[in-house]
């Protein structure tokens, strides 16, 4: 018998059960659009992070305290790294071009009766070049500002527009923790990273947040939450990462275990590669389980089917019918049962990544692997698990059968 | 005169050693080409396997069957299917119609095995169902037909492929009198045409509307030629 007639003899079958067929489907349904949606999510991920990552600039380096051991010991990280050290980097270090200790603290920020929350950022005049954020008005914190210590404040665009609303910040006071602080500038729109909105910021001076903001909180002097460097160009960025960990390990007098991390942009892509590859194999693979949970579905209602249809199989073979045709016959009915849910799955799976992509930052897209495997893999699916149900329909005796009356 | 069916020392055993049961014990039995014969006998006499045997669904333990002239115990699964398909029609107690089909869809399924292309299909679907008076029911599902047309439905699909041999197995057994004489009557109007018929039946009325009746008791034939006409004595005799 040639395979479109056991084709629409299947499609026969299966129309002559719809219920019994949709159901039978909806776990490679389910199965399907879960594998769509999970991968499609996953790079969606990867890849805004990634792209937040390159924003960053292929030349920009990271310190931060604790060794990528002991920070995943710990929420807190220790505070070793210091202001000494950023200016020890900026002078002894020769790939660098610049250099921007960074300590930060979320604190009130007031103005006249306005009150909001945002986070305070001591830095100095680097951090603008190192990572590109530009002043729209006004100036950003100076040199001398550092020297000194003046309570001067650049604001972020977003905390601008909330202290002041329309009105001119430039030259007003706010009051971060009870001192006054003279607004100096403001910086353009930076936009979020990682979901942080780096616009809600206010930019002060890093000797005047380490003396009158926070406090000298380091043993080893001023503590600084991290340090941004930009190196020359790109291809000095791994002589820089070398030579700042000698450095470091120099001055923080290290034998054995780093109580640092000096961080590139390109490690910075590997390790969000690493993590979103992981959780995109890892949501695959809860979504694999729910196929081939789908495919013991498909299994057993095919049992169930062999038992009940036993008179209709013994009549096939009496009239004609070998035991490779009736093997077949039920195979085809797994397969398209399988194939047809793969196709509904995709769809659907199609629809919950554009929605996803839609509803959130994500850029969530349908890969066309994923589509393939899991249409390739339910198939496959029907085929693996059809193969049982069909041998046991396949070897019934007719006699056996046809007197199961 | 060609031979259909020859038994030639057939002996079918059930089970192993200890529980040894022997259905047919060393059964000699020839049917003609032509013939419309009833195998009839108790419960247990072994009618039913020889059946199955003559039907190709179940191969002798010993002794051959040459069924129009093809030695059957030496087939495999693939050949006899092939047998099935083409020499032989069946027809149950319980009609064995496809329910989701519809009465042309049965009827064309044996054509479906053996490779017949749809439009060859059709037209013969349709001759042999208006042969069995069901020329104005080919689109009807089996649930929307009585029992009676059920069975000639089952009868059309039995000689669609022109088989050697009309095989039934208690053809009237689940229909009423009435409808019991209408499909006697069709197999005997095809046995007036050419086609061998064999059936088995506990029922002497009906077994009296054949030519020849075959007496089985205790696995072996013992009346291998009664005259249906006189079969109540000789039923009365053998039991």
């Amino acid at each position: 018998m040639d395979i479109l007639e056991s084709v629409k003899m299947a499609v026969k079958t299966l129309t002559a059960n719809k219920l019994r067929s949709t159901l039978t489907m909806l776990g490679i349904i389910i199965g399907n659009a879960s594998v769509i949606t999970m991968v499609g999510v996953g790079q969606g991920a990867q890849r805004y992070a990634s792209s937040q990552f390159e924003s960053l600039g292929p030349n920009v380096l990271f310190v931060i305290p604790g060794s990528s051991e002991s920070r995943n010991r710990t929420l807190d990280a220790p505070r070793t790294l210091t202001l000494e050290d950023a200016k020890a980097i900026a002078t002894q270090v020769p790939t660098v071009s610049g250099v921007a200790p960074q300590l930060q603290t979320q604190q009130a920020v007031v103005y006249s009766n306005r009150s909001t929350s945002a986070l305070i950022l001591g830095t100095t005049p680097d951090f603008s070049s190192v990572r590109t954020f530009d002043v729209a008005n006004g100036r950003f914190i100076s040199d001398l500002d550092v020297q000194r210590g003046t309570r001067s404040v650049a604001l972020g665009p977003d905390l601008a527009k909330s202290l002041f609303g329309a009105s001119d910040p430039l030259g007003q006071t706010i009051r971060i923790k009870n001192i006054s602080f003279q607004v100096i500038g403001i910086m353009e729109a930076k936009g979020a990273f990682l979901g942080n909105n780096q616009d809600d910021v206010a930019y002060i001076p890093l000797s005047t947040m380490s003396d009158q903001i926070t406090g000298n909180t380091s043993p080893y002097g001023t503590e600084v939450t991290f340090i941004s460097i930009a190196a020359r160009d790109e291809n000095s960025v791994g002589a820089a990462q070398f030579q700042i960990t000698n450095l470091l390990r120099l001055r923080h007098k290290i034998v054995t275990d780093d109580d640092f991390t000096v961080r590139t942009q390109k490690d910075a892509l590997e390790v969000v590669g690493n993590v979103a590859g992981a959780l995109t194999i890892m949501l695959a693979a809860i979504a694999g389980i729910s196929l081939f949970v789908g495919g013991i579905g498909i299994m057993n209602i095919m049992l169930v089917s062999v038992r009940e249809r036993t008179q209709e199989i013994g009549l096939r073979k009496a009239i004609g019918a070998s035991q490779d045709d009736i093997l077949v016959q039920f195979i085809i009915e797994a397969i398209i049962l399988a194939a047809l849910g793969g196709a509904v799955g995709t769809l659907i799976g199609v629809g919950g990544v554009t929605l996803v992509s839609m509803v959130s930052p994500l850029k969530a897209s349908v890969s066309p692997a994923a589509v393939m495997v899991a249409v390739g893999v339910s198939s496959g699916i029907g085929l693996f698990f059809g193969v049982v149900p069909a041998r046991q329909a396949a070897k019934l005796d007719p006699i056996v059968a046809l007197r199961s009356a | 005169m060609k031979t259909i069916i020859r038994f030639d020392h057939v002996s079918k055993v059930y089970g192993s050693e200890n529980t040894e049961v022997r259905a047919l014990s060393d059964v000699n039995l020839t049917v003609e080409a032509g013939e419309y014969c009833a195998i009839m006998g108790p419960s247990g006499s072994g009618k039913s396997t020889a059946m199955n045997v003559i039907g190709c669904l179940d191969r002798p333990t010993s002794g051959s069957y040459y069924l129009d002239g093809v030695d059957v115990a030496q087939l495999n699964d693939q050949e006899l299917a092939h047998i099935r398909n083409r020499k032989i029609g069946f027809v149950f107690q319980q009609f064995h119609l496809l329910p989701q089909l519809s009465a042309m869809e049965n009827v064309m399924l044996p054509m479906v095995y053996a490779g017949i292309p749809l439009p060859q299909r059709q037209q013969r679907a349709t001759e042999a169902l208006t042969r069995v008076g069901l020329a104005n029911r080919l689109n009807n599902r089996p649930n929307q037909l009585s029992g009676g047309q059920q069975q000639r439905v089952a009868i059309a699909r039995a000689i669609v492929n022109q088989p050697v041999l009309l095989l039934a197995d208690e053809p009237t057994g689940a229909l009423d009198s009435h409808t019991t004489q209408e499909v006697m009557a069709i197999f005997a109007e095809l046995n007036a045409s050419g086609i061998t018929v064999v059936m088995v039946t506990h029922e002497s009325e009906v077994a009296r509307l054949t030519r020849r009746v075959v007496w089985f008791r205790d696995g072996q034939v013992i009346h291998p030629n009664l005259s249906p006409t006189n079969l109540a004595q000789v039923t009365v005799a053998a039991v």
